[in-house]
């Protein structure tokens, strides 16, 4: 971003990313906060969420915006300018990281316990459940200490590369290609890290969903 | 495909990773099919759902105005350090 070169025109916060871009670009700071305002929340969201800290996750959303204030003037808009702004973050989240010895494991593609290849049948020809149901479970309830506790293990050992593809597909709501773009992956790469991630967490969130 | 010939594992193995896309292809229509009757496969990709569901509804903590406040400082801290850097190497060069 070039430095110094400030307009003072108000910037109606309605802009669009480029328009923005393009003027923080041409060094107009109101343009740039603008830009910061409208995703400053995202950015800060899945740092959280990628880093489980929120010291890390502060210090990785402030190094984010000011690798985005040095290089705005390298985003060529050929994507989108949250892509771009993804691939920051994931890479300054993974700088926070401390490596533990089980982000090197391959996470398998386990199977449900009571799977069956073909569902038992009573003597009426009727298939029976094996696969225990899921309690309901509202949205609202992930604000209960428990619940929560439980979703926090689980993604907690969850091998990082796959947490980031979860994160970055599932929660954030990228797709499969804008995943890939970000992390540098093949778009089946993605997809194999993703299907491995949702079995790892649900199966490690049964206990308390049946209990 | 017909949907007798699919087997659980099959169903297991393409509802995770379809979890959200589109099912119109034959064999999502035959997996559709086997969900209708099979209580394990509906059950399973029901707690896949929820799985995704539960981890999207789980709250963040709000940055702090702290944090906030502190980036601009930052930003025009280092925007006047590449300012000074860049008179350095002119007033160099020049």
């Amino acid at each position: 971003m070039k430095k110094g070169a400030t307009t003072t025109a108000r910037i109606s916060s309605a802009a669009d990313d480029a328009q923005l871009i393009a003027l923080a670009q041409a060094g107009n700071e109101q343009a740039f906060t603008v830009l910061v305002r409208r995703y400053e929340d995202v950015v800060f969201r899945f740092a959280f969420k990628v880093c489980r800290d929120r010291d890390k996750a502060e210090e990785a959303w402030q190094d984010t915006f000011v690798n985005v204030f040095r290089k705005l003037n390298q985003f060529d808009g050929k994507s989108k300018f949250s892509t771009w702004l993804y691939t920051i973050v994931t890479n300054n989240c993974l700088m926070k990281r401390r490596k533990r010895k089980l982000d090197d494991a391959i996470v398998p593609l386990e199977l449900p316990d009571g799977f069956r290849d073909e569902p038992m049948q009573d003597s009426n020809g009727r298939p029976i459940q094996t696969i225990a149901s899921w309690k309901e479970t509202p949205l609202h309830s992930v604000m209960d200490t428990e619940l929560r506790h439980t979703l926090d293990r689980a993604i907690e050992k969850l091998p990082y590369d796959y947490r980031i593809v979860f994160l970055l597909r599932d929660v954030e709501g990228n797709s499969a290609e804008e995943t890939a773009k970000i992390l540098h992956l093949s778009v089946p790469a993605v997809k194999s890290r993703l299907r491995r991630a949702r079995v790892f967490l649900r199966e490690r969130l049964n206990e308390y969903m049946t209990s | 495909m017909s949907a007798k010939k699919l087997k659980c594992r099959e169903i297991a193995e393409h509802v995770c990773a379809e979890l959200d896309e589109g099912m119109n292809s034959a064999k999502c229509r035959a997996i559709r099919r086997h969900l209708e009757t099979c209580p394990n496969c509906a059950s399973y990709l029901n707690s896949l759902k929820t799985t995704v569901k539960l981890y999207r509804a789980y709250p963040a903590p709000a940055l702090s105005a702290r944090r906030r406040k502190a980036l601009f400082e930052v930003i025009r801290h280092s925007g006047k350090e590449s300012a000074e850097s860049r008179k350095k190497s002119q007033s160099k060069c020049g």
